[in-house]
């Protein structure tokens, strides 16, 4: 390896070319998939239950390796390459549900972070700078928190450690609408600071407010992508509802 | 984010040892680690056999050593790598049960407690009135 980067401002951070991935059994869920995010970018892959929205994410997290296609990020090849490799770097998942140890304290949860050579304080002062809220239950046990509580620590904790790439999951899991509405303000506030955001999403319309751009996946293949503008309910209605 | 946080991880991304997305290298390992156990018993078997119709004692010896400790070695090497990855992905099973059961013990518990706030519906002695204010 020479090191040298492939990286220039026109390439994406994110791109996934021609992917395609299986589960055990050799049942194929994604059917070459190509997308791409650009630095600053937000963009919403939307579509119905069993598009492979959630597929797509764990090959772009390294937690799946895809059967065909490339992962590229920041131009280079890393298809192969472990989650944990990734996420050291910068590429950091949200996972689907409440991605935080419920025994743990809000503190310990934090502390999990410290693997990419961050120290504790400097993690707590990012954590509770962004969701105050935290602060105030530093002490006290995830798991007996909020279901918003719990993901903003798990958004917080993603954050804490200067990420490049931040993939997102279901954000909105089992939260209550005005919640999910201060969630997307942070996530539009993180990608105004440079971080490139794909994120997967029930809530349409929320999630359309802060994405610049949005992939329509159905049955495995992307259906539909550009800007989110683009996008009105017509469109919406014949990815969700199959009508022609 | 600035510009250098950014050339940063593009190079650290450069710098990463690719491995493909050939199979599952613990896949892979552990399919080995069977592999060498049963040759190495079948060539420790085979050896011993050959070994006992054998004449002499120096052609027994050498039987042996080419068949049954080699065989023996081999069932050494294979077990060695069986019991590492197949004890690898218990683990890692155990960890995300645990890790459930945890998490829905804890649920159990906050639902528990948030129902000790409110009062039974249906009670005798329930008043409305405190129901709606404990709400």
């Amino acid at each position: 390896m020479t090191g040298v980067s492939a990286y220039d401002d026109h390439t994406p951070i994110l791109e996934l070319r021609s992917v395609r991935a299986a589960y055990d059994g050799g049942i194929e869920v994604l059917h070459g998939i190509d997308l791409q995010v650009h630095r600053g970018q937000v963009v919403a892959l939307l579509g119905p239950n069993g598009a492979g929205k959630t597929t797509t994410i764990r090959v772009a997290s390294g937690l799946m390796r895809p059967t065909g296609g490339f992962l590229k990020v920041a131009g280079h090849d890393v298809t192969g390459v472990s989650a944990s490799s990734l996420a050291r770097l910068g590429v950091r998942t949200v996972p689907e549900g409440r991605g935080v140890f419920p025994n743990l304290t809000v503190r310990e949860n934090l502390r999990i972070a410290t693997f990419t050579g961050c120290g504790l304080s400097d993690i707590e002062e990012r954590a509770y700078t962004r969701f105050p809220r935290l602060a105030e239950r530093r002490g006290q046990l995830a798991g007996t928190m909020s279901g918003g509580e719990q993901q903003m620590l798990a958004l917080a904790r993603g954050l804490a450690t200067d990420p490049v790439v931040l993939l997102l999951d279901e954000l909105s899991m089992g939260l209550a609408p005005i919640v999910v509405g201060q969630l997307y303000e942070q996530v539009a506030a993180i990608a105004a600071e440079g971080v490139s955001v794909l994120v997967v999403e029930q809530f349409v319309r929320t999630v359309m407010s802060v994405a610049d751009w949005t992939v329509l996946l159905a049955q495995g293949t992307v259906r539909n992508a550009g800007p989110t503008a683009d996008f009105d309910d017509e469109v919406l209605a014949n990815a969700y509802l199959g009508s022609s | 984010m600035n510009e250098e946080r950014i050339k940063t991880f593009a190079s650290e991304v450069s710098e990463l040892r690719v491995n493909g997305a050939r199979g599952d290298r613990e896949r892979v390992l552990l399919g080995a680690g069977v592999t060498l156990l049963v040759a190495g018993v079948a060539l420790a078997v085979v050896g011993g056999l050959r070994a006992s119709s054998a004449n002499g004692l120096g052609n027994q010896i050498a039987l042996l050593a080419t068949g049954s400790f080699i065989g023996f070695a081999l069932v050494g090497a294979g077990a060695a790598l069986f019991v590492r990855y197949s004890i690898a992905r218990f683990l890692r099973y155990w960890l995300v049960r645990l890790v459930h059961e945890h998490r829905t013990e804890t649920d159990r518990i906050v639902h528990a407690i948030e129902s000790l706030g409110r009062p039974e519906v249906g009670r005798p002695d329930a008043d409305p009135a405190t129901m709606s204010d404990a709400r």
